[in-house]
């Protein structure tokens, strides 16, 4: 078969090439792909029950709720009222550590204990502090569980290949299911929402730095070992080094990962901001809801534009 | 004095890649020993060899005991058959040059130089990269002696490729090295630096009284440096002779043969 994008010889030019090798043809090969690939997403959207005409007649209903979430109520936010303030102390006890009377140091300890964290900024404080504490730990495990699972720094072929076995197999729990078993573990609370994360982080960090490991410039590792160095000094000066733009860079996009699922672990009741989303959402508070809604968005958009800036300044 | 005898030197991955095949070869003390062949010849390999970067087949890698351990008679031990310990003993006065320089991009030139007396050092204080002032005044010494002391702050990826190889250099002094072994130092770098590289490191080995072991790419280069040449050809050496001694015609047999590389 001559296709008609060939070029036709004629007799005048010289045929410089003589017998050229062809493509090998494809062809059939690439229609039958084409037909699987349709049948799968044939498939997948049958399972998927779409339903294109009741989201169309949803349209109506999904401008209802929006209209009932506007204007967004910020009143949970700014009214003092909402934050309950012991009245028998002045900010100043409350906002500032210095020793008070044991009985207001007690009524002090209950406010920030309990009834700070219920409030929206109270819930948003604690989103960020399980974000930061589940990051951080994650990052204290990782570290050496990433050279305990990088083939070129790994002390032992058996270790290498059980280090990845672990991570491979936690990784595929989602942090959702364990926040699930976290929560009936040591109960509701952020407690439980940091476990989860930290879990889950160092699975994700632990596989990241170990390819980040197997990555480096194998030389350096070779010329610092003939100086006569030992396997730490070899950690330290020749991978370390290397590695480290990968360290902060990783570390910081957890963060930005973590701030969003520890606001979604509030659902499932393992502390932070999604908590109370839920129970407004769930209480038809639609405009209340709609206020912490714009709070968590900027929430994330801070943390995501300073961990960025934060990783221009390191890397 | 003999530093180095290396016997039926053998290396192999797997029966059909045999890498060397039976090298001899005896270096005095203080020689600057150029070795020549083509890609594949083993020249990487045997000198990898030497401070069992690449652990030999079979052979045996003869250095006196007293090079490594300050009290020890002159017997000579086998590298080959050092414990973790007693190499890295060896290796630290076993200084190794690179290809590819080596140095650590993101390091300071300081660091990179100050990396080289590793071995000397007590590893919990070295991970820290934490380094006594006469640490720090021997590296800066050992920077001065290659010409790079204004760059001992600047960060190694700011430096040339000549600079680099340089660096390198300082780093291998700081081990007090009694043998250093250089991979094609200055296949990187063109003809002038290369010069220039070479001048600094033939220079050093003949005030500290180094041994020095160099495979480079280039005849020229090699003439005007070695004292004395090895040719090596399919993992033999092929011919050993003080570069005086080197005619055309052995050159022309080290690079002849079965593959298409022609000399250069």
């Amino acid at each position: 078969m001559v296709g008609p994008s060939r070029p036709k010889r004629d007799g005048s030019e010289p045929d410089l090439l003589g017998e050229v090798p062809q493509p090998p043809r494809r062809r059939l090969r690439s229609a039958l792909f084409l037909l699987l690939l349709l049948f799968v997403l044939g498939w997948a959207l049958e399972g998927a029950k779409l339903r294109p005409g009741e989201l169309f007649y949803g349209i109506p209903e999904i401008a209802m709720t929006i209209g009932r979430m506007l204007p967004p109520d910020f009143t949970k936010v700014t009214d003092s009222k909402s934050y309950y303030f012991p009245e028998s102390l002045s900010p100043s006890e409350l906002f500032l550590p210095f020793p008070v009377p044991e009985d207001k140091a007690r009524l002090r300890q209950r406010w920030w204990d309990n009834t700070f964290p219920q409030t929206v900024v109270g819930a948003t404080v604690e989103t960020i502090q399980m974000a930061l504490a589940g990051t951080f730990l994650a990052l204290v495990v990782a570290f050496p569980v990433g050279f305990l699972a990088a083939r070129n720094t790994s002390p032992h072929a058996a270790i290498y290949y059980g280090t990845r076995l672990v991570l491979n197999f936690l990784r595929t729990i989602p942090d959702l299911a364990l926040g699930l078993v976290f929560v009936a573990a040591v109960g509701l609370g952020a407690f439980a929402g940091t476990i989860a994360l930290f879990v889950h982080t160092t699975t994700v960090l632990g596989k990241l730095l170990s390819e980040s490991v197997e990555n480096i410039d194998e030389g350096v590792v070779e010329a610092i070992r003939a100086t006569g160095a030992g396997y730490g000094q070899i950690l330290a000066f020749a991978v370390l080094p290397q590695i480290l733009p990968d360290v902060i860079s990783f570390t910081l996009y957890r963060l930005e990962t973590n701030i969003r699922a520890a606001s979604v672990l509030g659902l499932i009741g393992a502390g932070g901001i999604g908590y109370l989303m839920n129970t407004s959402f769930r209480t038809f508070q639609y405009q209340e809801a709609s206020a912490i809604v714009l709070v968590l968005i900027l929430l994330v958009m801070v943390v995501d534009y300073a961990s960025y800036r934060l990783r221009q300044l390191v890397v | 004095m003999t530093i180095l005898e290396v016997k039926e030197l053998r290396k192999s991955y797997g029966p059909p890649a045999r890498v060397l095949r039976g090298v001899n070869l005896t270096v005095e003390q203080g020689e600057f020993l150029g070795i020549i062949g083509m890609s594949g010849a083993g020249k990487s390999t045997l000198l990898r060899c030497i401070n069992r970067l690449i652990e030999p087949t079979s052979g045996e890698i003869l250095i006196p005991r007293s090079v490594f351990i300050s009290d020890a008679d002159g017997l000579r031990v086998d590298v080959c058959k050092l414990g973790l310990g007693g190499l890295r003993l060896l290796r630290r006065r076993v200084g190794m040059i690179f290809q590819q320089f080596n140095i650590v991009k993101r390091l300071s030139v300081i660091d990179n130089v100050l990396a080289g007396g590793l071995g000397y050092q007590p590893t919990w204080r070295s991970c820290l990269r934490f380094f006594s002032p006469t640490e720090r005044r021997h590296a800066l010494l050992n920077l001065k002696r290659v010409g790079l002391l204004d760059h001992a702050y600047k960060r190694a990826d700011e430096l040339s490729g000549g600079e680099q190889q340089r660096v390198a250099i300082a780093r291998v002094l700081m081990q007090n090295p009694a043998i250093i072994l250089a991979d094609e130092p200055v296949s990187n770098l063109d003809p002038k630096l290369s010069r220039a590289v070479l001048d600094i490191l033939k220079k050093i080995c003949i005030e500290d009284g180094i041994t020095a072991l160099v495979s480079l790419h280039t005849l020229d280069l090699t003439r005007q440096y070695a004292d004395r040449i090895l040719g090596l050809r399919e993992g033999r050496v092929y011919f050993d002779a003080p570069t005086l001694a080197w005619s055309e015609e052995m050159v022309e047999r080290i690079y002849e043969g079965s593959g298409s590389e022609t000399a250069r």
